[in-house]
């Protein structure tokens, strides 16, 4: 029996829930666009119609299956209900390199998780439009706004981390020095990276870096039914699924069960 | 058990609960076994949900159901006091199978039995209507004792066991036999529909809170809104007379937003007080109770096969604990942690009497009590207690459902929530009302509650 099954075995493959969080239009929803399809929409409408998005992630010795919550917009009100925290085994807090105000809803944020969520769970703060500085141009010279796709993905990623004094004066629209983010993420023990979700730079290493970060005592192994659809029984260490009742199930017995003697 | 907070006398306008208040083992900051308040997610709404439920086909056809997990509750006890040490849980047979296995029950009392539960099996086939009793049928507008005594003379060892299977919240002699075969008949039917062992289920995570949040959460990704943590202030109503269909109302939240609808929706305490018609209510005494103990043995799996039961009945007739034969049951259900309200190694137990105030809190701390002794190591404790009167609306006195009310035009009101224990079906027909009502000419019967999913939406944007 055994040898039937001893070729061929594939990694091990884990669904990890993730969150999304942070203020209104700073691209959360156009980071997982760029992650999940490599795509990205220009002037992108508020998201709704977004539940669930899924990708896998693979590391040499496992899969990473990610469930992908978006909050379908609704941050504006600060209404996320505590099942959208639950389980969750990381969380994406993104704010705008060109607005510090979306820095300071980022540390909120961050500090509702650290009150709501499971303990062990992974944050990273990313610094997301990064194309709008002058450290998401490339060496073209193009005007930041107008920043090609794909092309200009390569180059730019040492600069997003290191570089610290930014040029103002030159049409970058960075407000938020990439050194304050970093530092705040370092107390936090947070994973910190920069992005833009319209050239793609560095989108792909954060989801990387966050599947590196989730402790193997963590996973577990994917249920296949549960995957993708939302349901909220991922990884929190509980026994199998032995208690729970499948509505697609109705028994075999009938409805006289009990009386009909 | 020291009192922590006393919310006092609430304003029962704002809200359907009222004397709320908060008990502790231990003083906080001491050393307790009660952990941080994220560890936990406790209900105000933690009905249970019988399988043949008008709520679950509406929760599969809406697509909700996918975001939700549904648990088992198994087992039904009675307590029975005896004199000295003989005290004890008795678990009720709820099955065919049960009766049969029971050895607590004589051979005659068994056959007596069977032929009741056959009496209510028949009496479905014999009518159309679903899970109803011929009205013409003799006797149904007694009290369950007599009925059950006088027509099948069923003996008095079970008639609690009996009346526990209707989770009716007042005594036997109260308990008209009208209100109480047919819910015997739904817990009876339901056995077996979603696996073997179990007719009822709860909702992990809390219940009804839980399935708010996913119909929420379902609202938001289909491009709606909703704010929590908000009510309405005031209601004004337009003034201009021209374009009356189109007519806005303009409210003030409680966070001092203004905006405008067309409709307004909601129960007596959603609406500001000049929006709100008067609303006699009922009141019960209700707590929810953290104990330091796992109940294992109130979870046994009752049937080959079965899940993991998480959560049981556990009722005390009024005359158990001491009152009179005509008192109401404390009816307590018990959730285990594997419902994700509590850490591993406790419970909660929330527990119900229809008698409000201190009366009916000293019942309820008084059956907690008896849990324990019956239940639990000796060393276990209710580590913290919420006690509340909530207000609503009884059914057992079985006056029909309220319709909804227009205070105002195009303001509609939802009567009082029912204070059954199980989840009451008429919401959904109150729903679906209200529904019709925004609807107009456009409500067509299929269509309520019946959601596509949005193409792709489960795999990209």
């Amino acid at each position: 029996m055994s040898e039937s099954t001893s070729t061929n075995t594939p990694k091990p493959s884990s669904s990890v829930k993730l969150v999304l969080l942070g203020e209104a239009a700073v691209g959360k929803s156009s980071l997982v666009l760029r992650f999940v399809n490599n795509d990205f929409q220009e002037n992108k409408e508020p998201t709704i119609g977004a539940a669930f998005l899924t990708q896998k992630c693979s590391l040499p010795t496992r899969t990473i299956k990610f469930e992908i919550w978006d909050t379908a917009g609704q941050e504006r009100f600060a209404s996320l209900a505590p099942m959208y925290y639950r389980n969750a085994q990381a969380a994406l807090v993104v704010y705008d390199v060109t607005k510090p105000s979306s820095l300071t809803k980022a540390k909120h944020w961050v500090a509702e998780l650290q009150r709501q969520a499971s303990p062990g769970i992974v944050i990273a703060l990313v610094g997301n439009k990064l194309d709008l500085t002058n450290d998401g141009i490339d060496t073209a010279g193009e005007a930041p706004a107008e920043a090609d796709g794909e092309s200009a993905a390569d180059g730019e990623e040492a600069a997003g981390e290191n570089q610290e004094e930014q040029d103002v004066a030159s049409g970058d629209a960075r407000k938020v020095p990439t050194r304050e983010a970093s530092s705040y993420a370092e107390e936090e023990g947070l994973l910190f990276f920069e992005t833009s979700a319209k050239t793609g730079v560095n989108v792909v290493d954060v989801f990387t870096a966050i599947a590196n970060a989730i402790p193997e005592s963590s996973l577990k192994s994917g249920r296949g039914a549960g995957a993708g659809t939302g349901q909220t029984s991922l990884g929190s260490g509980r026994p199998a699924d032995d208690s729970r009742v499948n509505l697609g199930e109705r028994g075999p017995a009938t409805a006289k069960e009990g009386c009909a003697c | 058990m020291h009192l922590l907070t006393s919310v006092g006398e609430l304003e029962t306008g704002e809200l359907p609960f009222e004397n709320a208040s908060i008990w502790s083992e231990t003083v906080p900051g001491s050393d307790t076994q009660l952990s941080a308040s994220r560890a936990y997610t406790l209900s105000l709404s933690p009905q249970l949900i019988y399988t043949q439920s008008q709520l679950l086909p509406t929760l599969v056809s809406s697509k909700v159901y996918r975001q939700l997990e549904f648990q088992a509750v198994g087992s039904w006890w009675i307590y029975k006091p005896e004199a000295g040490e003989g005290s004890r849980l008795y678990r009720v047979p709820g099955s065919r199978e049960d009766v049969f296995a029971d050895d607590m029950i004589s051979m005659k009392s068994k056959r007596t039995l069977m032929r009741f539960l056959r009496h209510l099996g028949q009496s479905q086939s014999d009518t159309s209507e679903e899970g109803g009793i011929p009205s013409e049928e003799e006797g149904l507008d007694t009290s369950l004792l007599e009925y059950l005594t006088t027509k099948f003379q069923v003996p008095a060892e079970l008639h609690e066991p009996l009346l526990s299977l209707c989770l009716s919240q007042a005594s036997l002699t109260q308990t008209p036999a009208s209100y109480a075969l047919p819910r015997i008949k739904r817990h009876l039917t339901s056995i077996g529909v979603f696996g073997p062992g179990f007719g009822s289920l709860s909702v992990k995570w809390g219940g009804g809170s839980e399935i708010s949040q996913v119909g929420c959460r379902a609202l938001a990704v289909g491009g709606g809104v909703y704010v929590l943590n908000t009510g309405v202030k005031s209601l004004e109503h337009s003034t201009e007379q021209e374009a009356v269909e189109d007519a806005r109302i303009q409210l003030q939240l409680t966070n001092d937003e203004l905006i405008k609808t067309k409709f307004v929706v909601g129960s007596n305490w959603d609406l500001p007080e000049e929006a709100r018609p008067s609303c006699e209510c009922d009141k019960v005494a209700r707590s929810i109770s953290v104990v330091s103990s796992p109940f294992e043995s109130l979870f046994p799996v009752t049937a080959e096969g079965g899940p993991v039961p998480v959560g049981a009945v556990v009722v005390f007739p009024g005359s158990s604990l001491g009152h009179a034969d005509d008192s109401p049951p404390v009816c307590t259900l018990v959730h285990s942690s594997e419902t994700g309200e509590c850490p591993a190694g406790q419970s909660v137990v929330y527990s119900s009497v229809s008698i409000p105030g201190p009366g009916g809190q000293l019942m309820i701390e008084n059956a907690v009590q008896k849990l324990l002794e019956m239940a639990a190591d000796p060393n276990a404790k209710v580590l913290w207690s919420l006690r509340y009167t909530q207000l609503g609306r009884s059914s057992v006195d079985g006056t029909p459902v309220p319709n909804i009310t227009c205070p105002s035009k195009n303001v509609i009101c939802l009567p009082p929530a029912s204070l059954d224990l199980a989840f009451d079906d008429s919401l959904i027909d109150t729903v679906k009302n209200a529904w019709e009502l925004i609807m107009g000419e456009e409500a067509s019967q299929h269509e309520f509650m019946q959601f596509e999913d949005r193409e792709g939406a489960y795999n990209e944007e």
